[in-house]
């Protein structure tokens, strides 16, 4: 009981706090650039409805393998989606890989800027002094801190 | 034969013909409404939409380029139809416009769908700052040498700076700032979800909203400073009243004086203080969301640095802001300043705006195409089925 009780709290809450390694704070970050980029966030309100199959798509042609009906002119077209349905991830691979010389979408990027960073509250986005020891989240007060730990902080990390 | 000009950005698209006064402005995407599950709604056809809340986004791009032919194809077949632009392909020339360092496998795919889907008689394609720049040079001719124009460029995916030798873009020195309107929207989305109310959903809805109240700051530390004071000391916080598309229309922003007061009746309202001018201000520093890149303004000066020393004076006296973006309040005194601020005193700096920013390419591609050189800047169709994509690649300067 004694040896319990002499325990330093401090200690204790110091190991039970969980603190976000640089990993995971990196991949936070990254996580949220792509929301940034994002078209949608919901899933298509349309996906359990079947549209009408009286509109050709733009695939369709693509879609020679199944139907018993006379081979159109697949090959051009079959030829066209593969070779130009890309998403931009292969796209920029393809351009790494060809590796050609002079200016190109990669090198006309914006490099880092000079300028010092600034830092504001992820709560209130007013200027802010301080950073959450567990996740790096910055916030300004007490009060903005409460709030983040409350519904940020590390409840969406598994 | 007549030609047809179409500024295909990723947002919307501004299209007509060279003889029509103003271009149509439609939205470059496939739309489904949350409430309507009888259709969707292919570019300008959201017109016919009467609840704009919760739709759903199919864009043919994706970071500014062009990807996904399955939706592009259905914009442009509603384009091109009798129900818009009555187009007759087989008289017709077209100027597309594509992003600068667009990937060549897509330029192939733009040439084989304008001559082998479409038969277009002829294509020119080109870059909007190009186009900026013809009719910069074109309007301003009069008034003495023009050696160099520099071209900004901000909208939906991304933001360029684009110096030009005569009429020719400067490649080496050209700076891309991976945030456009998208990302303004996207912030604004995520930080009003997270502080006051859920709009993940309302990409329409809150873009809206972005047009209505934000602004570029040209004194961001000061406005913080005010932004944190109450009602009367603080002039910057505007509520917006959102649109329930029953008795609402539209968003709106309530007057000063009415928001001091209690909200009246069930609406929903979105209180915009700091958001206003600090989602903006991502074009000048998008570091401030950790996208690590030089802004607008800095990235001026270091295209600048990537250019001719002698060219660089001409660009800063000869500066030209096109794109969305630009109609920010605020959006072309803080360029001004800035870039004052951070060039060399020696040089005078000059920083305009056309009229309308957004169709102010569109508008030049129709001076273009009464240029007498127009012709020989196109590849007709009979060229293309007769050398293919080469002669293309030759012949545009992409």
């Amino acid at each position: 009981m004694m040896a319990d009780k002499r325990e330093s709290g401090r200690v204790k809450e110091v190991q039970a706090t969980r603190v976000l390694d640089e990993a995971a704070r990196r991949r936070r970050q990254r996580k949220a650039l792509e929301a940034l980029e994002q078209d949608n966030f919901s899933e298509d309100p349309h996906a359990d409805l079947k549209m009408s199959k009286k509109a050709p798509k733009f695939e369709e042609v693509m879609d020679t393998s199944s139907g018993p009906g006379p081979k159109r002119k697949k090959k051009t077209k079959g030829d066209f989606k593969l070779r130009y349905r890309k998403n931009f991830a292969a796209l920029l691979e393809e351009e790494h890989m060809m590796n050609r010389e002079g200016p190109s979408y990669t090198s006309s990027c914006a490099p880092r800027s000079k300028l010092p960073e600034r830092r504001f509250c992820a709560v209130c986005g007013f200027p802010s002094n301080y950073t959450c020891v567990q996740c790096g989240t910055r916030y300004c007060c007490v009060r903005c801190l409460g709030t983040h730990k409350d519904t940020r902080c590390l409840k969406w990390t598994a | 034969m007549t030609t047809l000009i179409v500024d295909n950005g990723a947002g919307t698209a501004k299209a007509g013909f060279s003889t029509d006064p103003e271009p149509r402005i439609i939205p470059n995407c496939v739309t489904k409404a949350k409430n309507v599950r009888t259709r969707i709604f292919i570019g300008d056809q959201i017109d016919e939409c009467k609840d704009l809340s919760s739709l759903y986004y199919l864009l043919p791009f994706q970071r500014g380029f062009l990807v996904n032919w399955e939706i592009e194809k259905q914009v442009w077949d509603r384009l091109f139809s009798k129900d818009v632009l009555q187009v007759d392909f087989n008289e017709t020339r077209l100027i597309l416009t594509e992003p600068f360092f667009n990937f060549p496998s897509i330029g192939e795919a733009i040439n084989e769908v304008i001559f082998e889907e479409f038969q277009f008689h002829a294509l020119h394609r080109t870059q909007a700052p190009t186009l900026t720049c013809y009719k910069h040079q074109k309007d301003k001719e009069t008034s003495g040498s023009m050696f160099g124009t520099l071209v900004i460029d901000s909208g939906y995916s991304f933001s360029h700076i684009v110096p030009f030798y005569k009429n020719k873009p400067v490649k080496e020195a050209i700076v891309r700032v991976n945030v456009g309107g998208k990302v303004l929207t996207n912030h604004l989305k995520e930080v009003i979800s997270y502080r006051q109310l859920m709009v993940m959903d309302e990409t329409y809805v809150i873009n809206q909203m972005k047009e209505d109240v934000c602004y570029v700051s040209t004194q961001f530390n000061k406005d913080m400073e005010i932004a944190r004071k109450k009602y009367p000391e603080n002039t910057i916080s505007r509520d917006y009243i959102l649109p329930d598309y029953t008795h609402i229309k539209r968003g709106y922003v309530r007057t000063q004086e009415e928001s001091s007061k209690k909200s009246k009746g069930d609406e929903q309202m979105i209180r915009m203080n700091n958001e206003r001018f600090a989602v903006p201000e991502l074009l000048f520093q998008p570091a401030d969301v950790g996208i690590p890149e030089m802004g607008i303004s800095e990235s001026i000066i270091h295209s600048l640095s990537l250019v001719d020393e002698e060219l660089s004076p001409h660009l800063l006296n000869n500066t030209v802001l096109t794109g969305g973006n630009a109609l920010l309040p605020g959006f072309q005194d803080r360029l001004q300043s800035d870039v004052r601020s951070m060039a060399s005193d020696d040089f005078d700096v000059s920083v305009s705006m056309p009229g309308n920013p957004i169709t102010f390419p569109w508008q030049a591609g129709c001076d273009l195409a009464a240029d007498p050189s127009f012709p020989s800047l196109c590849v007709t169709r009979q060229e293309y089925e007769e050398h293919g994509h080469t002669i293309c690649s030759n012949k545009f300067n992409v």
